[in-house]
């Protein structure tokens, strides 16, 4: 299986700039999501890597071969749409032999191969009925079986699982990943849906605007975000925000401050505040499980009163205020906690689950 | 509580009203066409009552009128016309609704105005222009000029609903076929061409129809008996006022009418499926 390597590529629509200018590579066999929100130019890089739409600048290299000039069907790649595209006035078998059929391939091996792989994704009763008969699950089924059945090098999904009902969509996220580690074919699954790149990807290109915010395994956009937007965007519930802070030192303590909140911070944090030479404007950032809330100051933290709260069966999600105009903030609870609404509490941060960012440019600085 | 005799039938009373109008809004078309059977075979009228049955108004079928050309060759030029129009019209429209969906050329907005705009002109008022052209290229009195002339004329509007049609195709149906190994024209042929099969039927049934029927350019550029079309005919029949023939004029209307009701009852499957510029389901 070949490897992907973009360099630099754009995509423009006259005025409307989809890609801007991005690069990432995909290890021989590894399974990259692109993962960004909507009208991100996300379908377009999968398209611009399948052949359909040239480059308007960049390279994209399969190995050591230059792609831009080659059509799809010298590609050896598989597509998966998030509509599924199965063509409505062929059976399910017509569809799924379809790309064998434009091999030439001799009737006795189509016929081999088709039952294959409807056997290995379960649908080879619905072989002789239409697309319009069977349901959006089954559908998603043979739109994956037509693009596995000719073996391809690469496979390209386009938000594969959008369509289906959540409960659905949980257990075909697990196959597929299942289904890729068998095969062990490169892969690139574009998703807006952030648990499905960090469930099934083993790297994740995080897209905004055109641009990638940061490339790395799901772990590391989740605990080290680059910047505000993959913090916010990656994590459900999303990584807590306290903005317009201000830094300042007193009697050789530092201090995050603002109107209403009062948070000293250890000495490392401090030092990488200084050095990037940041004063004003900044934000506070830490995720709901990284804080813990308790009746008395103790260490690291800083007061917020009780807004409502969300129980969630196992856990409990405290929402929290600083002060009236804040922003919520969301804290993980076990059940057990009790709080009352109103109440004032302690809101205890773990040193290492602290982020500090420059509002101005959007990067973290610690 | 009762229910009266009208809320416990309201369904079929209100299903029975409706029928009832619209039988009354079509019953001149429907009465007409009744007339005109039931005159061709009957000698003659007594308002709706025919007063003697006979075949005799059929005999153009079996044997030479004086003054008019062989029913058969007649029929067969109608035909002719009718399907080359037809032919010609597919081919094109469902080429170029695809082109004017799908490419992105020069000049492609302002073409599909201009095609607008070019409908909304009767083409009577060609009628000079068309001579010298027909008359320059050495097609007047010749089956073959009408059938350009009247694929010409309606090729840029039929183009247009088939763009309409090519229009409620999806690109990733497009684009599967491309990933699946096959180059743009195959996929066209072999994908998009039979999901637009609707709209290329609509387009044939109109263009067959209106090469059927096609009288103004037949009756003014075409000289010689051997190359009349049907419609030719029966204004020949209309027109003769030394003996008006009601019992043959109406015997051959029938006999004009006849392929177009035929045709009809195969393709209203398609008909009811056409909303203007698309196919649904
Ligand atoms: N064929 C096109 N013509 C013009 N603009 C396009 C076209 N395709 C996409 N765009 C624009 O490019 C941007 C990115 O689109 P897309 O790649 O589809 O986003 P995503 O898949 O991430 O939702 C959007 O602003 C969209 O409007
Ligand atoms: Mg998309």
């Amino acid at each position: 299986m070949p490897s992907i390597r973009v360099v630099n590529l754009k995509k423009y629509f006259g005025k409307v700039k989809a890609v801007d200018g991005i690069s990432f590579e995909v290890k021989d066999g590894e399974f990259v999501a692109l993962l960004g929100p909507s009208g991100c130019g996300k379908t377009t890089t999968l398209l611009m890597l399948a052949g359909i739409y040239k480059p308007t600048g960049g390279e994209i290299w399969f190995d050591d071969q230059l792609m831009n000039d080659v059509p799809p069907k010298f590609r050896e790649i598989g597509m998966v749409f998030q509509n599924y595209a199965l063509y409505p006035h062929m059976t399910i078998y017509e569809n799924i032999a379809f790309p064998l059929r434009a091999k030439k391939m001799e009737e006795g091996e189509i016929k081999k191969r088709v039952y294959d792989v409807a056997k290995k994704l379960m649908i080879e009763k619905l072989l002789d009925r239409k697309p319009g008969q069977i349901s959006g699950g089954q559908q998603q089924r043979v739109a994956l079986a037509r693009a596995l059945i000719k073996q391809p090098k690469v496979l390209l999904f386009d938000e594969p699982l959008s369509n289906l009902d959540a409960k659905l969509r949980m257990m075909m996220r697990a196959e597929i990943k299942k289904l890729q580690e068998d095969l062990g074919i490169t892969s690139v699954y574009v998703t807006h849906d952030q648990a499905e790149a960090m469930t099934m990807a083993s790297r994740i290109v995080v897209f905004n605007k055109g641009k990638i915010m940061q490339y790395g395994t799901p772990d590391e956009v989740y605990r080290n975000p680059k910047n505000l937007f993959v913090a916010t965007f990656i994590g459900n519930p999303a990584m807590n925000l306290i903005r317009n802070l201000s830094y300042i030192r007193k009697d050789g303590r530092a201090f995050l401050i603002s109107k209403s909140l009062h948070l000293e911070l250890p000495e490392d944090v401090a030092k990488k505040i200084e050095e990037a030479k940041k004063q004003e404007g900044l934000v506070l950032g830490f995720r709901p499980e990284d804080a813990e809330i308790v009746h008395e100051e103790s260490g690291l933290g800083f007061w917020a009163y009780v807004y409502v709260l969300e129980p969630l069966g196992r856990d409990l999600i405290i929402n929290l205020k600083v002060s009236e105009t804040d922003e919520l903030i969301k804290v993980f609870a076990e059940s057990g906690v009790v709080v009352d609404k109103d109440e004032k509490v302690f809101v205890k941060l773990r040193p290492e689950g602290i982020h500090v960012f420059d509002s101005e440019t959007e990067e973290l600085i610690v | 509580m009762r229910l009266s005799f009208y809320q416990r039938h309201a369904d079929k009373i209100r299903i029975f009203l409706f029928i009832l109008i619209m039988f009354a809004i079509t019953s001149p078309i429907i009465l007409s066409y009744a007339w005109l059977i039931l005159r061709s075979f009957s000698v003659d009228m007594n308002g709706f009552i025919p007063t003697k049955l006979t075949i005799k108004n059929w005999r153009f079928l079996w044997s030479e009128i004086k003054g008019y050309p062989n029913i058969w060759k007649t029929t067969f030029n109608t035909a002719f016309v009718a399907v080359m129009v037809m032919l010609l019209e597919m081919i094109m429209t469902s080429m170029g609704g695809y082109a004017l969906s799908r490419f992105d050329f020069p000049g492609r907005t302002s073409m599909m105005k201009f095609i607008l705009v070019l409908h909304a002109f009767p083409s009577v008022s060609l009628m000079v222009a068309i001579y010298y052209v027909l008359k320059y290229l050495n097609m007047l009195d010749n089956l073959w000029g009408i059938i350009l002339l009247k694929a010409a004329l309606e090729t840029p509007w039929a183009t247009w609903v088939m763009k309409g049609f090519y229009d409620g195709i999806p690109w990733e149906m497009e684009w599967a076929g491309l990933v699946d190994g096959y180059s743009r024209f195959q996929v066209w042929r072999k994908i998009i061409l039979p999901l637009v099969k609707p709209g290329v039927a609509v387009t044939a049934v109109f263009a067959f129809l209106s090469g059927w029927s096609e009288f103004i350019f037949i009756n003014t550029f075409i000289f010689s008996q051997e190359f009349w079309t049907l419609s030719k005919y029966v204004k020949a029949t209309i027109g003769d006022f030394r003996f008006a023939d009601y019992g043959l004029l109406s015997a051959v209307g029938v006999f004009y009418a006849l392929p177009t009701i035929i045709l009809f009852f195969f393709v209203s499957k398609y008909m009811i499926k056409l909303t203007i510029g698309g196919v649904k389901g």
